[in-house]
């Protein structure tokens, strides 16, 4: 198979991915759900949602809070699927931000941990050692995603479709049952 | 945007082949070195050079062996006569070659030639533009990293990587990052593997 034809087959499970770690986000913390990982992701302030039917076949929601944004969950439930998120990964005091597109897997505008060195040598030693510990930690996600995906695909649709639901009315997120200032 | 500092745009390969040994490493790197551009009418050139500095090809082999990794650059010059400026030329050239020679008309061959001679002096006097996309391959990992974000200096790479080290790269897109994650799993189940339906208005 082309490389081309291979990144178009996928694309769908590129999509679904982001779907994904935007649920996890806002349904549980942004965690893996593996044991031991204490590890955060989340998707941030800017989603790319498109599709192939419809007036509009992209949509771009920037700034503000989009993941949590009725316009996002109105568009999800049409059939929109995110082709490109900026997402947010945590693990003890790093971060990465990043912009993940769906169909490549392509890593956009990354921001890495700080890094001490003050050499050539050892800045790119230090900033290849954070990227690879980011995407390990992207990869983790991506492979309990594909578990989850190939051993019941059924019920991971229905968990999807019922966070769908509950973000269309609003309970998804901050704006769900736990805010802060409310305990 | 560098593997050095900033931020950064990556795309990563699968490399597939044999890992070839520090000596034809360099060697292809030595091969395939970037070369500045000479006279003719060549626009584009390509080639590898140091990731610390794209002047130094090829690539300094002491900078390039970073504990598992080989990092070097990919170097893309392109060089172009603005079309203005060519055709405006050709014209007088053209009108002083018929007043020269006396002639009522010029034949589109003769025409042609004269233009390749103008863009050929025009040529060496622009200045290049270069565009340096960093490679860090993990030579254990089978694993290629790259700054090259456009699908064209991605092609340029892929060609110009296999002709160097006889390695062909793949884009790690979804589903082979899944075969490579998850070995256990077909790949016929996950060739097969259908779109979930989300979409609630249908429901």
């Amino acid at each position: 198979m082309k490389p081309m034809e291979l990144i178009e087959q996928g694309r769908f499970l590129g999509e679904e991915f982001l779907l994904w770690l935007w649920m996890r986000g806002l349904a549980e913390g942004g965690t893996s759900g593996l044991e031991g990982d204490q590890s955060a992701c989340f998707v941030d302030d800017a989603v790319q949602l498109v599709t192939e039917r419809g007036d509009v076949k992209e949509l771009s929601l920037r700034k503000g809070n989009p993941a949590e944004s009725r316009e996002a969950f109105e568009a999800l439930s049409r059939g929109m699927r995110p082709s490109k998120a900026k997402v947010r990964l945590l693990s003890g005091d790093m971060e990465w931000t990043f912009t993940l597109g769906a169909a490549g897997m392509e890593i956009s505008t990354l921001k890495l941990p700080p890094t001490q060195s003050k050499d050539n040598q050892g800045r790119v030693a230090d900033r290849l050692f954070l990227l690879e510990e980011g995407m390990a930690h992207l990869e983790r996600r991506f492979e309990a995603f594909l578990t989850a995906r190939t051993q019941d695909p059924d019920e991971l649709q229905e968990t999807m479709r019922a966070w769908l639901r509950q973000g269309l009315e609003g309970l998804v997120g901050a704006g769900a049952d736990d805010l802060p200032w409310q305990s | 945007m560098s593997l050095l500092q900033g931020t950064l745009s990556l795309r990563r390969f699968l490399v597939m082949g044999p890992v070839p040994t520090e000596a034809d490493l360099l060697e292809g790197l030595r091969q395939d070195a970037f070369r500045p551009f000479e006279d003719g009418l060549e626009e584009e050139r390509l080639g590898w050079c140091d990731w610390r500095n794209l002047l130094i090809t090829p690539p300094d082999a002491d900078w390039v062996s970073q504990e598992r990794f080989a990092i070097f650059s990919l170097r893309m010059d392109t060089r172009k006569v603005p079309a203005a400026l060519l055709k405006a030329r050709v014209e007088l050239r053209l009108q002083t070659l018929q007043k020269e020679k006396d002639l009522a008309f010029i034949g589109k061959e003769a025409r042609i030639s004269l233009a390749d001679e103008v863009k050929a002096e025009l040529l060496v006097k622009v200045l290049p533009t270069p565009r340096v996309s960093e490679v860090a391959w993990d030579l254990k990992g089978g694993m290629l990293w790259t700054t090259a974000s456009s699908s064209k200096t991605q092609s340029a790479l892929i060609g110009l990587f296999i002709k160097s080290f006889g390695c062909e790269l793949q884009p790690l897109a979804p589903l082979l990052l899944a075969g490579r994650l998850l070995p256990k799993i077909p790949v016929e189940a996950l060739m097969g593997l259908e779109p979930f339906d989300l979409n609630l208005e249908t429901a």
